[in-house]
């Protein structure tokens, strides 16, 4: 049986990269399960999906944790976690970068053939927009054999198509074949240790009862009231606001506006960005006055 | 101390004032009703000092209460049959959050074949909803028993919500001399609630997030050991209402004439006092006849069950429900309790839609658990009184 | 007290943090983030089920600084109304805050809402409007307008996106005769400051309804989660008012009736939409228009409505706004 786990982020499509990859699996004469990491998360927010394929009926319902191939569509995911925790000693690696697979680094003990695909431009080029599953699974193909690139081609055709119209069902076949074709093949060599992440993991006589928390530190994380900070959701954002202090007239709305409260309004009433938790949505830009705010593509920290 | 000869309801009345009890949502619903109207009759004259919020559904009620139960006072409230059934999801909000909400439930048939009549197919559905229940007697086991509900809810050890069952008409229409407390002698008895976890600007506390898998086992497991440790409070709440008062009820359930006894029933609620006429009369025939009151069905007493019926010949247990498909719930839970028990065990079904119990029928029961523990092949479960033949 | 009056008076300490998981550009959280930083610390919040209540806390993390309260989705009335009673009864003089969203407003809420408000409970009920069960993933509510998809008000071969017309629960909730209802949008800045200091300093029941703006359930730019209130007003998609003790005032009236079709073509939810429906709506819109504002919207862009019968909207004159 193989196993794969896809990591995105909520609204990359990496659910129906999952179930794609299982349909095409299915047309390819193997039985396939595909399903998310059942949460309540939001676009932008780090996502699973996981996909088994073998040559009898899957059984299990678990989710993954010793995946055989590991899809990251999205470079960042490698930043904030060991994502490659679990890759079987064989396993492969496709992401999407803009890297050679030597210059991939997942972390100590990850040695594994690896397939890097610049996804993200070439979804623009393809399909004049940023989403990155379909192109995901042509390079998924070129790295990892076990289901061929026409199968995958086909359920992408057929299960896109249903739900975005023909046209998109095509175009998004095209991506895969294209992301198939540029795919580098080389060999990722994990370096850099993880830092432990701080954990809460109470046992069940250490919970203080009713649901109930006030603001505190437990192993060293910050639970209860006022204790999101801890969350970077500026990790999501693909576009990066750019202030101009010198146009702005201080007349607040971006900082008004902001629904992450990554603007801050300083004591003179000029603002400061919260890159940690500035999503990159570009509402400050859109509702300033006088074109004090810019939105540049990709993530940066000005 | 006053004894006035008044119904099951006014007396839950009269337990939730002299409790000082705080808020009370209500919403009206046969048999509960004539509670919320006495409690906003003392509000009215002056002598209850809460505010009756009168919620526009019991959904809306035990909102109401987990959300006044939450802002930190003494909550009480009442209900029967359809309604504890439409606030089936808020119990579920009440109990893991645990607020130690006490409400009554006048027991009534629930659902078709619809009727007002007693059945406790309206509380024993919910007993895996959090919440203790604890069914009582008597007019005055009614009125103590909430008195004492505050007790072993508010409890730090506990902090679990409580069902109060009296079976309706039965006990909620029956008018009986009930002794009702000094307020001084009550106030001695429960101290002031103190809760935990409440929403209140000066110390934030966030009580009921969305929660993950990595945590909700163990808060479930929490709540479990929780109902299971009331059990020690029950028995020392039971104790000290009995130092103060005189009336003890001996906690999880009550043992009568079973020092000797060789055939026994057990089961709740109001049949009780008529069971222990059948055991009177069947002990002065020389029959070795028992038996035990069952006052709580969570925390269920499953292991204090077993050592009480151990050496019995034959136990019956009654059920005022059905589970469909076999037995009643006290049965299967009274059984798997027993497991490993060499008793032999029976189940009664009776008093199904209101149908009265008579002295009769109850001897009809110990009739069929003696024929058992004398080796005579009986129904496992028999319905009593039903017309037509058992299959 | 500091009364607020504009923007600048709002104070810069927030309620609901940052580092909650809503989506990029999300309305709601907008909304929600300012009413919360105006009501203050002294403030205790119930969410019932909604988006806010996924994004805003995820047990042990919670981005509200004010203490937070969840149990259900049709009890916002109900449940804030027990915790206002046991405030009063301990002597806290705290402000108590519903958010609940359209579905747990307009719909299943409806009931304890319609309590709540006739009761005249102590407790500001927010309704943060996104037109649709957006946390579910985008089922049709009975806010959702005329024409818009859904996923179950699906485009179809037959029948194309939402046949009803959106319920105008502001007004319905001003006839329980409460103090204070208003009607808010989070790019109308100094109307929503004004409003929600009203609301703060009215004592009685007060229901705040804001349009959220949301991205994946309207099919918008991440950027437009603000802006686009401007249109929704501008077209009569919706009308800024209050409703002081009975006595109803438009707050805001647009110069000139904007023509729907600008509101619409920004939404992908809009965008299978025939002539025929957008007539529909338009001419719904001008009802309303004359309704709401008490003057004729001018043509174009009001056509002369081609289904009147099913328009829901009576042409009532609003108690004569």
């Amino acid at each position: 049986m193989y196993e794969i786990r896809f990591h995105g982020r909520g609204g990359q499509g990496a659910v129906m990269a999952a179930q794609s990859l299982a349909d095409a699996a299915v047309r390819s004469g193997f039985h396939a399960q595909a399903f998310p990491y059942f949460g309540a998360e939001r676009r932008g927010a780090p996502v699973q999906a996981y996909a088994r394929i073998d040559t009898k009926k899957v059984r299990t319902k678990s989710q993954v944790y010793n995946p055989d191939l590991l899809v990251i569509m999205d470079e960042s995911l490698s930043e904030l976690a060991d994502i490659a925790a679990g890759l079987k000693p064989d396993g492969r690696v496709v992401m999407n970068t803009t890297k050679r697979p030597e210059e991939v680094d997942l972390g100590k003990g990850v040695d594994a053939v690896c397939g890097t695909v610049d996804a993200s431009a070439l979804a623009l080029e393809v399909l004049k927009m940023p989403v990155v599953n379909t192109s995901m699974l042509g390079a998924l193909a070129r790295v990892w054999d076990v289901v061929p690139l026409e199968s995958i081609v086909e359920a992408i055709e057929d299960r896109f198509g249903e739900k975005l119209g023909t046209r998109a069902g095509i175009l998004n076949g095209e991506a895969a074949r294209t992301a198939y074709d540029s795919t580098i093949i080389g060999r990722t060599l994990g370096r850099k240790e993880y830092g432990k992440l701080a954990e809460w993991a109470p046992a069940w006589n250490e919970i203080p009862i009713g649901n109930s928390l006030r603001s505190e530190t437990r192993d060293g994380v910050a639970v209860g009231p006022a204790s999101s900070s801890q969350n970077l959701t500026g990790r999501w954002k693909w576009s990066t606001p750019r202030y101009d202090r010198e146009k702005c007239i201080r007349c607040l709305r971006c900082w008004w506006s902001c629904p992450d409260s990554a603007v801050i309004r300083l004591d003179d009433d000029y603002m400061r960005w919260d890159m940690d938790h500035c999503k990159g949505c570009g509402i400050c830009a859109d509702i300033c006055p006088v074109n004090a705010i810019e939105m540049v593509q990709g993530a940066h920290t000005w | 101390m006053v004894v006035r000869t008044i119904t099951g309801d006014a007396a839950v009345a009269y337990a939730a004032m002299l409790a000082r009890a705080e808020v009370v949502p209500g919403f009206p619903i046969t048999p509960q009703t004539v509670i919320i109207e006495q409690i906003t009759e003392f509000i009215n004259d002056g002598i209850m000092d809460a505010d009756f919020i009168p919620a526009e559904s019991e959904h809306s009620v035990m909102s109401v209460a987990v959300g006044a139960s939450a802002g930190g006072v003494r909550t009480f409230t009442a209900t029967s049959s359809q309604g504890l059934a439409l606030m089936y999801e808020m119990l579920f909000a009440a109990a893991p959050s645990r607020l130690p909400v006490v409400m009554a439930v006048a027991n009534r048939s629930l659902g078709a074949a619809s009727g007002i009549w007693t059945e406790h197919n309206d509380s024993q559905p919910v007993r895996e909803s959090g919440w203790l229940q604890v069914y009582v007697e008597d007019n005055q086991e009614a009125l103590d028993m909430t008195i004492q509900a505050f007790r072993i809810a508010e409890d730090h050890r506990v902090m679990l919500p409580i069902m109060v069952c009296l079976d309706g008409f039965i006990l909620s229409h029956v008018v009986e001399g009930v002794d009702i407390p000094e307020q001084s002698l009550v106030d001695s008895f429960l101290p002031k609630f103190v809760p935990v976890n409440v929403l209140d600007p000066k110390d934030p506390f966030m009580i009921n997030p969305v929660t993950p898998p990595e945590f909700a086992t163990e808060m479930r497991y929490q709540q479990d050991r929780a109902v299971e440790g009331s059990k020690l409070v029950i028995a020392e709440v039971d104790e000290q209402y009995a130092a103060v008062t005189g009336r003890r009820y001996g906690g999880l359930f009550e043992e009568y004439r079973m020092e000797d006894a060789e055939i026994a029933l057990v089961g709740a609620g109001t049949w009780t006092g008529i069971a222990r006429e059948a055991v009177d009369q069947l002990r002065a025939e020389g029959k070795k006849a028992g038996l035990i009151k069952l006052r709580f069905m969570r925390p269920f007493p499953g292991e204090e069950l077993k050592r009480a019926t151990a050496g019995l010949k034959g136990l019956g247990v009654f059920d005022r429900s059905a589970a469909f498909n076999g037995y009643g719930p006290v049965f299967t839970e009274t059984r798997n309790a027993l497991y490993g028990s060499s008793v032999p065990i029976t189940d009664h079904v009776a008093g199904i839609g209101g149908r009265d119990i008579t002295v009769d029928v109850v001897r009809e029961m110990y009739d069929i658990v003696e024929r058992n523990a004398s080796g005579e092949k009986v129904r496992e479960c028999t319905w009593h009184g039903l017309r037509g033949e058992q299959r | 007290m500091n009364r607020m009056s504009s923007m600048k008076d709002v104070p810069r300490e927030d309620m609901l943090i940052h580092g909650h998981g809503a989506c990029p550009g999300c309305g709601y959280a907008a909304t929600a983030k300012n009413i919360a930083k105006m009501l203050g610390p002294n403030t205790v919040v119930y969410v019932p089920a909604s988006c806010l209540v996924v994004f805003g806390a995820l047990y042990p993390i919670s981005s509200w600084k004010i203490p937070y309260f969840f149990t259900a989705f049709e009890n916002t009335g109900a449940v804030t109304a027990g915790i206002k009673a046991a405030l009063r009864r301990r002597g806290v003089d705290a402000t108590v805050v519903g958010m609940a969203g359209d579905g747990g407003t307009f719909d299943i809420g409806l009931q304890a809402l319609s309590g709540a408000a006739e009761r005249n409970e102590d407790v500001i009920y927010v309704c943060l409007d996104n037109e649709a069960y957006m946390n579910t993933g985008i089922q049709r509510s009975s806010a959702t307008p005329f024409g818009a998809w859904t996923t179950t008000t699906p485009v179809g071969q037959v029948v194309k996106g939402n046949r009803y017309f959106k319920k105008d629960i502001a007004r319905i909730v001003a006839d329980h005769n409460v103090p204070y209802v208003a009607t808010l949008s989070v790019a109308h800045f100094t109307d929503f400051v004004r409003k929600v200091q009203k609301a703060k300093e009215t004592k009685g029941f007060r229901f705040l309804h804001c349009l959220t703006p949301c991205i994946p359930g309207w099919r918008i730019e991440p950027s437009k989660g603000v802006s686009i209130n401007r249109l929704a007003v501008d077209t009569g998609m919706w009308t800024l008012y209050e409703v002081v003790n009975g006595v109803p005032k438009v707050t805001y009236k647009p110069k000139t009736i904007v023509p729907v079709t600008e509101y619409l073509k920004l939404q992908g939810r809009f965008k299978h939409m025939s002539e025929e429906d957008i007539l529909t709506l338009q001419g719904w819109l001008c009802e309303k228009w004359r309704a709401h504002y008490g003057e004729e919207p001018g043509s174009p862009p009001c056509p002369v409505p081609v289904h009147e019968e099913v328009l829901a909207h009576d042409g009532d004159p609003l108690y004569g706004i």
